[in-house]
């Protein structure tokens, strides 16, 4: 194509026409912030991972315990803890990992493939987390449920007993609040790391398609 | 230690600037931005110096460590509207030996290559850069025979916009 190389022959000629930086300017920008998208998820991934482990402690108070005393489901909580620490830290093991292995040096595919697995792990550790927190809570709510039922002192003081249709109503609440609760952390997410990923997703895809 | 590392470092950069200023040029349309990423790209680069290892040569390996700045972990800021075309006032000046309907032909070119998307314009520095197919599918990640699939779509793109 001779436009090309007429491009070429003048880009060749323009290369006396750029800015020339001294040494000591080059030198200051060195310790100026990077403002990378690299940087943004690691920011973010941090926030997150103490976002919910801050959340998890601030719920366990002492009465908490004593309910789950009451219930007989304290060796049950503490093990669900320990548990969810574990998996939490191997988690943050990934991650890191995952971030060590991102170098600006590596091919453009494989930078791109390692900033996503960032991203994914802390994805799937929100994922985990939406989906025990379910599973716990309707552990919990049965046994509250079987509780409430055979406490008869209980039904006994409160006039009001719930009937078939009042549990209907209660738990049918309760998953709408659910549902609504988690769309909102999805949207946020989905803003978030929409914003941040937009241009790496399409540059990812465009080198990707032309290797299926 | 540190500091001599510091010293070969910007030694090395001010040398080569060019190669970033070159990368700026076809990824920014203002001087604001150009700075920017000049300065993300001097960043990334610093970052990556320790694992630069003398065998390669600065200039190879800071091809690479720029252009995946400008691709990927570049972030652009929001800026106000831009009143000057900078590319003509600050780079394109004109050669004696052109005459004007060369001028003319090269300002669309340089117009038509603004318009690629990040990859495309990725291919075309490489190639306006003299880098062969083995170099560019390193630097991309893509292999050889792809490399040139996609410069042949680049041509015919720039082809379609120069004409439309």
């Amino acid at each position: 194509m001779d436009e090309l190389e007429l491009l070429k022959k003048d880009w060749k000629k323009q290369d006396t026409n750029y800015p020339k930086l001294s040494y000591d300017q080059i030198y200051k920008m060195l310790w100026k912030q990077s403002s990378s998208i690299v940087k943004w998820i690691f920011v973010i991934s941090l926030i997150e991972f103490l976002f919910w482990g801050v959340l998890n402690i601030f719920f366990a108070d002492n009465e908490y315990w004593k309910e789950m005393e009451r219930l007989h489901l304290k060796d049950f909580t503490i093990a669900m803890y320990v548990i969810n620490y574990l998996i939490t830290i191997y988690f943050i093991y990934r991650f890191y990992i995952n971030y060590r292995r991102i170098s600006s040096t590596d091919d453009a595919i494989t930078l791109m493939d390692n900033i996503l697995k960032t991203r994914k792990t802390v994805k799937y550790y929100i994922g985990y987390i939406l989906i025990s927190t379910g599973i716990i809570t309707l552990v919990y709510s049965y046994f509250m449920i079987y509780d409430h039922a055979h406490t008869e002192g209980v039904s006994e003081v409160s006039k009001y007993t719930f009937e078939t249709l009042d549990w209907v109503k209660f738990i049918g609440i309760g998953l709408i609040i659910l549902t609504l609760l988690l769309g909102v952390i999805w949207l946020f997410y989905r803003l978030i790391y929409g914003i941040l990923l937009k241009k790496l997703y399409r540059n990812y895809k465009e080198l990707k398609k032309l290797e299926m | 230690m540190e500091k001599e590392l510091e010293h070969q470092f910007v030694t090395n950069l001010e040398r080569d600037q060019n190669i970033a200023h070159k990368i700026c040029r076809i990824y920014t349309n203002d001087q604001a931005s150009h700075n920017d990423l000049f300065q993300e790209i001097t960043i990334q680069l610093w970052k990556a110096y320790p694992k630069f290892r003398g065998d390669a040569k600065f200039s190879t390996w800071m091809y690479r460590v720029a252009l995946n700045t400008a691709i990927t972990l570049y972030r652009k800021k929001k800026r106000g509207i831009q009143t000057q075309d900078y590319d003509t006032v600050h780079f394109r000046i004109k050669a004696e030996e052109y005459n004007d309907e060369t001028e003319q032909q090269l300002k669309l070119l340089y117009n038509a290559v603004k318009e690629l998307n990040d990859i495309d314009k990725a291919l075309v520095f490489l190639y306006l850069e003299d880098k062969n197919y083995r170099e560019i599918s390193e630097t991309l990640g893509i292999s050889e025979v792809n490399a040139r699939v996609k410069m042949n779509r680049v041509k015919t793109k720039l082809k379609h916009i120069l004409n439309p």
